[in-house]
């Protein structure tokens, strides 16, 4: 193991494959960087180039790279102009983007870095130490775990909506419904397409996405007209950021545990890990009426599971074969093309492609972190530009990166429809991150539903593991409740006795 | 209490997409409707719970919206126009984008919002050429995406 250990590492710092990586890591900080466009869509135009490679080193390095750092880079728009720049980064903004209005944009970013190095570097290491152990587990899972698991997420991001747990969990509910927009392909039937023929292919997310989060923190900005940041400084707090991270240690461990779980998890993307890793953070971190003002620990447990979520993702890729997301997908065709067999030769006869695609995720989140502090200071200064130079440009991403997701105008038509409800919800104290995520999960919610009927009839409810994830589900959605009144109730307490 | 009466729209508006999707898909065959009538159930019950706790809301006095954990504030109109000035853009840049083609509405909106509000020549000048440098180098250069025919193209002769 040892000598393909070592072979793997110097495979990948070959100066032809070095300089692969390099090109990766810098194409997936662009897309990361550039709202709209996505890791997977990158992705897809890479491979007719990369399948004509011969290298099956060139090919990790190149891809891996890419795919490794998307989620690094995008922190920059979450935090600077409250546009995630992928969809790995969204929660990224209920922290990120306040901290920036704070005047403290540098430490938002440096924090964001370092636990985005940390988290990568973690799921890099899970992802080799994990494979002879979690194997067993994910084999014993079925489509009713998967099901109440899709339910819990949607719940507990619903229910932790603060103040509001029943819009919250309402505005799950209408994510999910969107998410079934479209023809079913099982049963042939249009499902709230009113014979319009744009609807058949469903909603885009990156259309919610951007309508829900984008549109109306422009309609913040231009209605203040002045700039991102109130405060009038790029904020000192750069090594304070790095520090940060350490000194909320266990919470990003225990937020990169999460993101290697979801990454492990077939079908749950990036979208889902890190609402799932700040809902961990809301749920479970001591003094939590700072979050969604600007709480640092928000930002952390973000990108720190981010990040992870690629070497969890890689987990069934490699062992398996099953791909955890669309870009480990499209990363497995493009293996397969060029003599990659993931499965158990990954473990044996191919073992150093597997050290590979470790050393490949280590290093290259650590060139992606070292670009982004660099660049850190200059790029942080469009928080101090005024409204009228930011808001023309951000209105035209948004259009375009609305305009790439299916490169036809029902596309705006669509944003501007979402971007209406994400102004309403916002305006009426409806939070719009549990809609997000019903659509993410929605279909699966769904497929996972339906097999679990036809395959079970209601027996399904009584498998143990299912017990257990509903006793989980059923603890989470009270116990927020619970400790709310008990808090308001000590609070009157007090009052009462001054 | 106009906010409130605003509040407990939106809310029955909810309500009524809950309610609506339930009628839509009552004809459907369990395997299209099996997630819509549970989800939908739920969904209608806690609209009306949701309902009545604005109404309460309402009556009693004029609430501050609660900020939501996963939320950051909510909006409030500001100024004299309160939000219509940016919607009044968007919409306007939606508009144009059909009428005259998005590689010419996107590079203009972005001069003229920049040069209205007060921007400097150089600015206006450099963010267009942003704009439209991004445009043409990566969408219609590199990936050469299928602009779709303005409005104007079928109006005006050839």
């Amino acid at each position: 193991m040892f000598e393909a250990a070592i072979e793997g590492l110097v495979g990948v710092l070959q100066p032809e494959a070095f300089a692969f990586m390099c090109l990766g890591v810098l194409i997936g900080s662009l897309v990361g960087f550039l709202p709209g466009i996505g890791g997977p869509s990158t992705l897809a135009i890479m491979l007719p180039f990369v399948m004509t490679m011969k290298d099956p080193l060139l090919v990790i390095a190149l891809l891996v790279g890419m795919d490794a750092v998307g989620n690094t880079a995008s922190a920059f728009t979450s935090i600077l102009i409250s546009v995630p720049g992928s969809s790995g980064s969204q929660a990224t903004i209920l922290d990120g983007h306040p901290m920036a209005k704070n005047g403290e944009a540098a430490r938002a970013l440096s924090a964001s870095f370092v636990a985005s190095l940390l988290g990568g570097i973690f799921g890099a290491l899970v992802l080799f130490a994990s494979l002879p152990m979690l194997r067993p587990l994910v084999l014993s899972f079925s489509s009713p775990e998967f099901f109440i698991l899709t339910l819990w997420g949607v719940s507990m991001v619903g229910i932790l909506s603060g103040n509001a747990p029943i819009k919250g969990l309402l505005a799950g509910i209408l994510g999910v419904f969107i998410s079934t927009i479209g023809l079913d392909m099982k049963s042939g039937i249009e499902r709230f397409s009113f014979n319009f023929s744009y609807f058949w292919e469903g909603i885009d997310l990156v259309l919610v996405a951007l309508g829900m989060f984008a549109i109306p923190e422009v309609i913040d900005l231009a209605g203040r007209k002045g700039t991102i940041a109130k405060a009038e400084e790029f904020g000192s707090g750069y090594v304070q950021g790095i520090l940060d991270c350490f000194r909320h240690w266990w919470l990003l461990l225990r937020t990169s545990i999460i993101g290697v779980w979801v990454g492990f998890l077939p079908g749950l993307g990036s979208s889902v890990a890190d609402w799932f890793a700040y809902a961990h953070a809301v749920q479970t971190e001591k003094n939590r009426e700072n979050f969604g003002k600007g709480d640092v620990r928000g930002v952390i447990a973000s990108e720190g599971c981010n990040n992870a979520k690629e070497g969890g993702d890689y987990i069934p890729t490699l062992a398996f074969g099953i791909p955890g997301g669309t870009s480990s997908a499209l990363v497995l065709t493009a293996f397969i093309a060029v003599g990659i067999k993931p499965g158990p030769d990954m473990l044996t006869s191919q073992l150093n492609l597997t050290f590979a695609v470790i050393w490949t995720l280590v290093i290259a989140n650590i060139i992606a972190t070292a670009i982004c502090m660099i660049f850190a200071k200059p790029i942080a200064k469009v928080c101090f530009m005024p409204f009228y130079a930011i808001v023309p440009p951000v209105v035209a991403f948004v259009f375009i990166g609305a305009f790439a997701a299916n490169f036809h105008t029902y596309d705006l038509t669509a944003l501007m429809i979402f971007s209406s409800l994400g102004f309403f919800m916002r305006r009426y104290g409806w939070p719009r991150a549990p809609l997000v995520l019903g659509m993410v999960l929605g279909d699966k919610m769904e497929l996972y539903l339906w097999l679990s009927y036809t395959r079970y009839g209601l027996e399904w409810l009584a498998r143990p593991m299912v017990i257990v994830l509903i006793l989980l589900l059923i603890a989470s959605i009270v116990y927020p409740i619970v400790t709310a009144r008990r808090n308001k109730r000590d609070a009157e307490t007090t009052l009462a006795e001054a | 209490m106009v906010y409130g009466i605003e509040r407990i729209l939106f809310t029955s508006f909810v309500g009524l997409v809950m309610l609506g999707a339930l009628f839509v898909a009552k004809d459907w065959p369990i395997r299209a409707s099996i997630i819509i009538f549970l989800l939908g159930g739920v969904g209608v019950v806690l609209a009306l719970i949701q309902l009545i706790i604005d109404f309460k809301a309402a009556r009693v006095k004029e609430a501050k919206v609660q900020r939501p954990t996963f939320e950051v504030e909510a909006l409030q109109h500001q100024g004299r126009w309160g939000s219509l000035e940016i919607w009044a853009w968007l919409w306007g840049l939606f508009f144009a984008v059909h009428l005259i083609g998005m590689p010419i509405a996107l590079p203009l909106f972005v001069f003229l919002y920049v040069k209205l509000y007060g921007g400097r020549w150089a600015t206006a000048l450099i963010l267009t050429a942003g704009t439209w440098g991004f445009l043409y180098g990566i969408y219609d250069h590199l990936l050469h995406v299928p602009w779709p025919k303005p409005w104007l193209a079928f109006l005006l002769p050839s």
